[in-house]
């Protein structure tokens, strides 16, 4: 039943309504416009901490002396609406007996009556609420802040409508701008291709079997910046165990990322370098302690030996200890010297040039074999490199190519530039005997290793061919079939 | 009824022809007597232990070395382990090398075909012990 049924109240009717209005614990104030005159309800007092009459109920008393001079205008405006429907709700803050200003919320009507015209409102203390958004507010400042700092946003998904709810900063990252909500599947296309299965299982397994993920995948933004991004979702269950939301959060980790991958490569390249050092040592130790055993040997055989004859034999073989210990160093020294050329500069060379320069001083074991060697540079005819590694390439891939030639057949050398991906690659075909991958593939590029019984196989060319490439930056790939082949693949930038 | 002493036949694959002729003559310097035959490389001698020709004249002991070239030291013991059961007498197997790396020495320690690991220099006096003192075992007797 209203308030308000029959135009009566029932009971005493107006005086009811007086003390209504007086007792409840709201601000009710009436203004007469025209006699200047205003009436505030007990209730009016009690708000501002007063008991009724004790402060002056006046217009100006209120105007000048309690409400906040900043919050005047508004209150004005408020209270002398002219548009139609309610007059709109203003905020102000009042001076109460005991506790300073607090917030209130102000409404107001006009009203014209036969004893002039009046206003009529109603304030209530809003401070608590207030106050709860101006916190609010801050932890959503905060929070948005802190998000666009770290580039990293909060998301959502609710399982049973599989509806999305990414934060602002997701979008920023996305570099989406606007009123735009992307769906699931539409929020996935942004990952790079490769990664967009990775994400679909994750999210799949986060609503299946309750399995969070972390990740760190490539992502394609709006305007199609590439970057790398950390995906985390977390699986939020209900009291059965169920997954109801999965949440989780979304970073641009590009910087640190791409930071951390190339010191990682840095990393690789050291410990590569590290370990040919280490290889390199243990086989030159290697190589020289045998060398020294054997001169040892033949040294104390020498002393024990009876015979002239004998004593002859023994000195030609440590002549030939000497001569093999010789050319140990000499090994050493064109190793040692890959690592003082690499600081001299590289010049743009031609490979054409190069390589007449290393047909010429091959030229009487190619006419002894009957060595085709046709060539072909046309697709990347220069190179910026150390003049002097590039010929020692040629050397010895060439020479490599005559000396492991097939028994049945002339050797047939291919060997031509090629540019892929923006690297330039080198390649050596040949129709030789081929070796046995499986067999030797890991041991080919190391030092004094040999594979066929050869009398000119030193195995020192590969191991250098191998350290100039790496040492400026490239790689040296080779594929082979016995009896059919060799192809070496020189990555040269 | 005195058993007279068969000659104990020695073999050595190595790809170093001046260690191959140092060995050899140091046997001849410390009078062992032995026969001792010479491989460059695993394959060959594995082609000479496989061929019935030979088979009466099959090694009694093996030196052989890591690093060489076609078969190395670990292919031709992978290969000889299959054969060894058709050899009809003991082959004892050596290894000789220079090497000293720790991984090369562990793994011939650790396998049960490999008797020792002699490192170069080798010391000739225990290289002529391990021949001595071989038992020749109870050769295939043969038929004819």
């Amino acid at each position: 039943m209203s308030f308000f049924e029959g135009h009566n109240f029932f009971g005493e009717s107006t005086a009811h309504l007086a003390r209504l209005i007086n007792n409840i614990n709201t601000g009710i104030w009436e203004y007469n416009t025209t006699t200047k005159k205003a009436k505030w309800s007990d209730g009016f007092y009690a708000i501002l901490g007063y008991q009724p009459g004790e402060i002056e109920c006046s217009y100006h008393n209120f105007f000048e002396n309690i409400l906040y001079f900043h919050d005047k205008q508004i209150f004005l405006k408020a209270t002398h609406y002219a548009g139609t429907g309610p007059a709109p709700l203003a905020q102000i803050r009042l001076l109460t007996k005991n506790n300073g200003y607090q917030w209130f919320e102000s409404s107001a009507l006009k009203h014209d009556d036969d004893d002039g015209q009046f206003i009529h409102g109603v304030l209530n203390n809003i401070n608590k609420y207030k106050l709860a958004e101006f916190r609010a507010a801050e932890a959503d400042f905060m929070a948005a802040e802190t998000g666009r700092i770290a580039r990293l946003g909060g998301w959502e998904i609710d399982i049973s409508s599989m509806a999305l709810n990414m934060s602002r900063e997701i979008y920023n990252i996305y570099e989406l701008y606007g009123d735009i909500k992307l769906s699931v599947d539409e929020a996935i296309s942004f990952f790079e291709p490769a990664y967009r299965p990775v994400l679909t299982k994750a999210i799949d397994d986060a609503i299946k079997y309750c399995k969070p993920y972390d990740l760190e995948v490539l992502f394609k933004t709006a305007k199609n910046n590439v970057i790398w991004v950390r995906a985390k979702g977390i699986p939020i269950i209900n009291d059965y165990g169920s997954c109801v939301k999965v949440r989780g959060i979304f970073q641009d980790i590009d910087i640190i990322k791409r930071s951390g991958l190339s010191m990682q490569s840095s990393i690789n390249l050291l410990d590569d370098q590290n370990k040919r050092l280490q290889n390199f040592a243990y086989i030159v130790s290697h190589n020289l302690r045998s060398h020294a055993g054997n001169l040892k040997f033949m040294v104390n055989l020498f002393e024990e030996t009876k015979t002239e004859n004998d004593k002859e034999e023994i000195f030609s073989h440590i002549k030939t200890i000497s001569d093999s210990l010789s050319a140990t160093m000499g090994h050493l020294d064109e190793i040692v010297k890959i690592q003082s050329e690499i600081s001299k500069e590289r010049k743009s060379v031609a490979f054409e040039t190069i390589f007449n320069n290393v047909i010429a001083t091959l030229r009487a074991n190619i006419e002894a074999s009957d060595t085709q060697i046709s060539a072909d540079f046309s697709e990347v005819p220069e190179i910026s490199y150390i003049p002097a590694y590039l010929e020692s390439i040629f050397q010895n891939l060439l020479t490599n190519a005559i000396k492991y030639k097939h028994p049945n057949r002339e050797p047939v050398i291919n060997c031509y530039t090629h540019i892929h991906e923006k690297h330039v690659y080198l390649v050596f075909e040949d129709n030789g005997m081929g070796i046995d991958m499986k067999r030797f593939g890991d041991q080919l590029f190391g030092m004094y290793r040999t594979f066929h019984q050869n009398k000119d196989a030193k195995g020192i060319g590969l191991f250098i061919t191998r350290n100039q490439v790496e040492a400026l930056g490239g790689s040296i790939a080779v594929e082979s079939t016995v009896d059919v082949g060799t192809k070496f693949t020189v990555r040269l930038v | 009824m005195s058993v007279e002493r068969k000659m104990v036949t020695a073999c050595i694959i190595d790809d170093d022809d001046i260690f191959i002729y140092g060995f050899k003559k140091f046997m001849e310097i410390r009078g062992v007597s032995a026969e001792i035959l010479n491989f460059s490389n695993g394959k060959e001698a594995i082609d000479y232990l496989k061929n019935p020709f030979y088979a009466n004249n099959l090694p009694d002991i093996i030196f052989v070395d890591i690093n060489m070239p076609v078969m190395d030291g670990w292919e031709f013991t992978q290969n000889f382990e299959e054969i060894k059961s058709h050899m009809g007498k003991k082959i004892s197997v050596y290894f000789i090398s220079s090497s000293v790396d720790i991984n090369d020495i562990s793994r011939a320690k650790n396998n049960p075909a490999i008797e020792d690991y002699i490192l170069k220099p080798i010391s000739e006096s225990y290289v002529a012990d391990i021949i001595n003192s071989h038992d020749i075992s109870p050769g295939f007797i043969s038929m004819n």
